[in-house]
């Protein structure tokens, strides 16, 4: 039984609760905020469009796996190889002592070694690797994730991707096994990633969370899911639906046409705007659809406008200004503000009543075919500045630490070619993410490191197929592990990730 | 002429679909204004007065015609190149900006003749996708890249295909300009980025199609691919050794180096030395290895396999029908395009005039059909267009400054700049949790609809049609209308109604809705003495303002 159904129940009755005056609602929450301050989780999914290129954001330096790493990514018109744990940078117009060539301010001779993170867990070895201890480390500009990592509230799970089952490279290679529909396709993989199935699923493993847990949220169950980026799959779930937050200044956009006493000099136009925007009894599907995101628009902002000017929730403050760390120019960070409002709407849940929440935010620009050197980069120090900046926000939430509350995590279309085209990377499969929060057991690298480079000179890399690495973790096991700590039970997440029990580890232990 | 007499045949036999009424495309009649104003809502930026007379006296076939022979008005690369110099005099390290985009973008939108062809510009720039968020993309070249899809608009698929494929903004944004062949001592692969993106999302997308859009299936159901990731590496070396235009090619000029002032609209031209050598397999297709570098060669063989295969005309149709007439075509409409696509007539295929004549003039498009699931919503620059050409809206510069709509607190959408080669919206996309979802259809724009979005469209509109729209001179928006024909009529609001019902709406509107506005119009009172103006522009305001926040006006049926 029936949880399912009543959390139905429940979500339908949020439809008036939300419309309710604020203050009623205040009161309703009354006493229980102080509790529900206690008791809160929020989900928090990073999405990184376009896939990243998980090869130069986390990277194993031991010998064997680094001297592979650098000849395959040091050639080409433009090279993508990074520099050795403890290079200096290459002062722009000299020429270095590494790789010979004079050094630009978009080229990595100038941005210094990679950044050395030592896992709690030494990782095991896998087949094709000659080490005897995997070492590790951070893309140069991830220096605020190397502190975040070293102060224990970071994790990295390394080659994650969409999988059906368990798969080797042989099974790969003679389809002996199912395979994801449409791998490499973006808006197929962005949606297996949020959703389990390419373009067209209906329900995003988010929003079955927040289904489950929309209960919690009493009246205010349209706050369950929220997107700070339009649209996602990740956040639809049977019955919740996703709201959208803006990140700009009213967080709630009102419609002015139905506010107020006098529109265009009609005194009873505002109240007819209001009721035919909001009319849901149309024969046609599309108005119907329409103007029940309208309706909910209008409902939602009354609720929202007044619960963000909370003092708890304006003394969130704005994340310092972001510098392009080749350009040097400051630039918007638009994921620092959009971590910037999902703080804010933290901020405001206890007054709200609102006890778990699954968010949505992301970042573009990951397509990286070609000019990495100048884009990547830049992007991964505008993922760490924000991370740090919600790390800090999240740490005195009106005087709270709420850091344990809040699990925050990556996710991507897929990660990139271990080749190079001369200048860029192709769309390739499985790749590193990060966890970070006060419950994750940072410090650590979770999920098998897999051996690094591609098929050339007789090498057989067994977890590499033409530049791609087959996953060794589902994403389906790394949402499930969220979900547990989340409040899924054991039997919710086989409902929610049919395929978990195929793998071997239903908890990847990093929460 | 025979394709016309086909088409006109199959929409007499069709014309007794239920749950539809109205009279088809076939008909002698000519059409009403009503069946005038939904037509041209469907084939241009928006119906006005003049357009609507047009085509109740040419009738919808002749003024197809007329419409495909027009000629191409003044190019974005003519007002780019003015607009340029125009900065240049005020600092001569000046350089464009996107916003100059949209400026031309707006001007030919609003104010051209040859609006079939503009608004089968827009049509396929949300099919060949490029997009000014990349910086790589400059502003002349997108410009020069508009025009190109307008000149191809009625011509060959063929020609339209090769022009996309070496435009030099092409080239960059899916980034095989410059892509170098493969070097197997490294392990450098060719970049796949257009190989699969041409494939994927402008030529046979990612299973195989029936002529009638739907997907083959093997014998347990599932979905055949058109392709594999081995079609992709081969295909990825023929778009190897192509650069920018130069007229003394070098090794420089390949890595984009000194370059002549016309290389971001010139298309690029083959470099053979960077250009694969080895054997090319892809969709059924080898090309053997060679010893000698062959890339206009190979490319041609890559543009027939693509074109002459049997997805294109299901494909492409599908997606000009959702963009022009409706997000949830029949299977026999898709097949009744596809097949014009497949062949004119006489014999050619690719032929889009007779697409485009055959997706405006079917009885699916013809016929106003009251079922639930009919019509698409109104994508937002399509109703900021609406608006500006109902009621004459004009730009104080000429120049038309409008700059960025994108964000979500404006209209969500700027030409030429969606977030990725997928588009602003996908045609596949079903929005989970609601009717059209639960129904199993789609509706690609509502993939931009959420809270803020229309809030801020609303928003947008009530500022638009009170103030006007764009940059502000002297406390005055550049583009603004004087509604001096709704005016003229706002004394009587059944009357201001009518007219604002058959420029927006095509005389669609329920009785619900327009007693709302009437009722609402009703209550600015027009003062017994007096100055009247400012009552009566209330009036016209109020009632369009109204018409467009309706649930009803957003989906064009």
């Amino acid at each position: 039984m029936d949880r399912r159904h009543l959390l139905r129940l429940g979500g339908a009755m949020s439809v008036l609760g939300v419309g309710a005056p604020f203050a009623m609602q205040l009161a309703a929450a009354g006493s229980a905020a102080g509790q529900s301050m206690s008791d809160y989780k929020a989900l928090v999914c990073v999405f990184l469009f376009g896939g990243n290129d998980a090869h130069n954001m986390v990277l194993a330096t031991d010998t064997d796996s680094w001297g592979r790493y650098f000849a395959t990514r040091n050639t080409g018109s433009d090279p993508i190889a990074l520099m050795p744990v403890g290079t200096s940078p290459t002062p722009i117009g000299q020429t270095s002592g590494i790789t010979g060539r004079v050094a630009a301010a978009n080229t990595p001779e100038a941005w210094g070694g990679v950044l050395p993170i030592t896992p709690k867990t030494p990782q095991a070895i896998p087949a094709g690797t000659n080490a005897s201890v995997r070492t590790f480390a951070l893309h140069p500009f991830l220096s605020p994730m190397q502190s975040l990592y070293n102060q224990g509230r970071l994790a990295v799970l390394a080659n994650v991707g969409t999988l059906i089952q368990p798969t080797s490279k042989v099974q790969y290679q003679s389809r002996s096994v199912p395979l994801p529909t449409s791998l490499f396709s973006h808006n197929d993989q962005q949606s297996t990633w949020q959703a389990l199935s390419t373009e067209g699923a209906r329900t995003g493993w988010g929003g079955r969370f927040a289904d489950l847990m929309a209960g919690m949220n009493g009246g205010n169950t349209l706050f369950t899911a929220i997107s700070t980026a339009g649209n996602a799959v990740f956040l639809s779930g049977q019955s919740i639906v996703q709201y959208q937050l803006s990140t700009g200044a009213q967080p709630a956009v009102v419609i002015t046409g139905q506010q107020g006493n006098s529109l265009f000099g009609s005194t009873l136009a505002p109240s007819r705007v209001r009721d035919l925007i909001t009319d849901i009894n149309f024969t046609n599907n599309f108005s119907a659809d329409y103007s029940t995101v309208v309706a909910r628009s209008i409902s939602a902002s009354t609720t929202v406008s007044a619960a963000f000017t909370q003092g708890i929730v304006t003394g969130i403050a704005a994340a310092p200004a972001y510098t392009n760390p080749i350009s040097m120019q400051i630039e918007t960070n638009s994921l620092a503000l959009q971590l910037q409002t999902v703080a804010r709407m933290i901020a405001a849940a206890p007054g709200l009543g609102v006890r778990r929440q699954v968010f949505f935010v992301s970042l573009g620009g990951w397509d990286t075919h070609d000019f990495q050197n100048n884009t990547q980069p830049n992007l991964l120090a505008k993922v760490a500045h924000a991370f740090s900046y919600f790390d800090g926000a999240l740490s005195n939430v009106g005087g709270l630490d709420r850091r344990a509350q809040v699990t925050t995590f990556t996710a991507s279309d897929f990660s990139r070619t271990i080749t190079t085209n001369g200048d860029g990377t192709d769309h390739a499969w499985g790749g590193h993410h990060f966890i970070m929060g006060g419950a994750v057991k940072g410090q650590d690298i979770y999920g098998q490191y897999p051996t690094i480079g591609p098929d050339i000179g007789g090498f057989n890399n067994p977890d590499n197929i033409s530049g791609y690495q087959i996953p060794t973790t589902s994403v389906d096991q790394y949402g499930a592990t969220l979900g547990r700590w989340f409040g899924a039970s054991e039997p919710e997440l086989d409902i929610i990730f049919p395929r978990l029990a195929g793998f071997q580890s239903r908890n990847l232990g990093f929460l | 002429m025979i394709a016309r007499c086909l088409t006109v045949l199959a929409v007499v036999a069709l014309t007794a679909c239920s749950g539809a009424r109205g009279t088809g495309g076939g008909s002698s009649a000519p059409p009403s204004a009503a069946e005038a104003s939904r037509f041209l809502t469907q084939a241009t930026f928006g119906p006005t007065d003049a357009s609507i007379s047009a085509v109740r006296s040419s009738g919808y076939s002749q003024w197809l015609d007329e419409q495909m022979t027009a000629p191409q008005s003044s190019t974005h690369q003519e007002d780019l190149t003015a607009r340029l110099a125009v900065i240049r005099s005020l600092n001569p390290a000046g350089t464009l900006q996107p916003g100059d985009v949209y400026w031309s973008f707006w001007k030919h939108a609003a104010t051209d003749q040859d609006q079939l062809r503009e608004r089968m510009k827009l049509a396929l720039s949300e099919i060949f996708v490029i997009s000014l968020t990349d910086t790589n993309v400059r502003e002349l070249g997108t410009g020069s890249y508009y025009d190109m899809l307008g000149a191809n608009a009625f011509g060959n698929f063929r020609t339209l295909l090769e022009q996309v494929t070496l435009h030099p903004m092409m080239g960059v944004y899916l980034t095989w300009l410059g892509n170098q062949k493969e070097d197997p001592v490294t392990g450098r692969n060719p970049d796949e980025n257009y190989a699969r993106e041409v494939m994927q999302l402008m030529t046979i997308g990612l299973v195989q199609l029936n002529q009638d859009g739907t997907a083959r299936t093997d014998n347990l159901g599932r979905p055949l691919p058109s392709y594999t990731t081995d079609d992709i590496a081969g295909l990825a070396k023929v778009f190897t050794g192509y650069s920018y235009y130069s007229p003394n090619p070098t090794n420089t000029t390949f890595a984009g180096r000194n370059l002549p002032a016309d290389a971001t609209t010139r298309s690029m031209i083959p470099y053979p030395t960077f250009h694969s050598l080895s054997a090319k397999t892809f969709l059924g297709v080898s090309i053997p290895a060679s010893p000698t570098s062959n890339p206009s060669g190979d490319l041609k063989i890559a543009l027939d396999t693509l074109f002459n295969h049997p997805n294109v005309g299901p494909f492409i149709s599908r997606q000009l029908i959702q963009r022009l007439v409706t997000s949830n075509p029949s299977p026999a409409y898709i097949s009744r395009v596809a097949g014009v696509f497949n062949n004119n007539g006489r014999g050619v295929r690719g032929d889009m005039s007779a697409v485009v004549r055959a997706i405006l003039l079917d009885t699916e498009a013809r016929t106003l059909a009251i079922t639930a699931n009919a019509g698409k919503v109104r994508e937002p620059l399509l109703r900021m267009s609406n608006w500006m050409r109902a009621f004459g809206a004009a730009s104080d510069t000429g120049e038309w400054r409008i700059g960025s709509t994108s964000a979500n607190t404006s209209l969500g959408q700027t030409a030429l700049t969606s977030p990725s080669v997928f588009n602003f919206f996908r045609p596949g996309y079903s929005p989970p949790n609601t009717r059209v979802g639960n129904a199993g259809l789609v509706a690609p724009e509502l993939q931009i609809v959420d809270e803020v979005t229309v809030a801020g469209y609303l928003n947008t509109m009530q500022t638009t049609i009170d103030v006007g729209i764009g940059a502000t001179t002297n406390g005055l928006r550049d583009v603004r209308a004087n509604y001096a024909s709704e005016i003229a009529v706002a004394n009587d609001a059944n009357t201001l109604v009518d007219r604002v019902n058959l420029l927006l709406m095509s005389g669609q509107m329920s009785s619900n809705l327009r007693s709302r506005i009437v009722e609402s119009v009703n209550a600015v009172a027009i003062p017994a003495t007096g100055p009247q103006t400012t009552a009566l522009t209330n009036r016209a305001k109020l009632a369009i303002y109204m018409t467009m926040a309706s649930p009803e006006y957003l989906v064009q049926r």
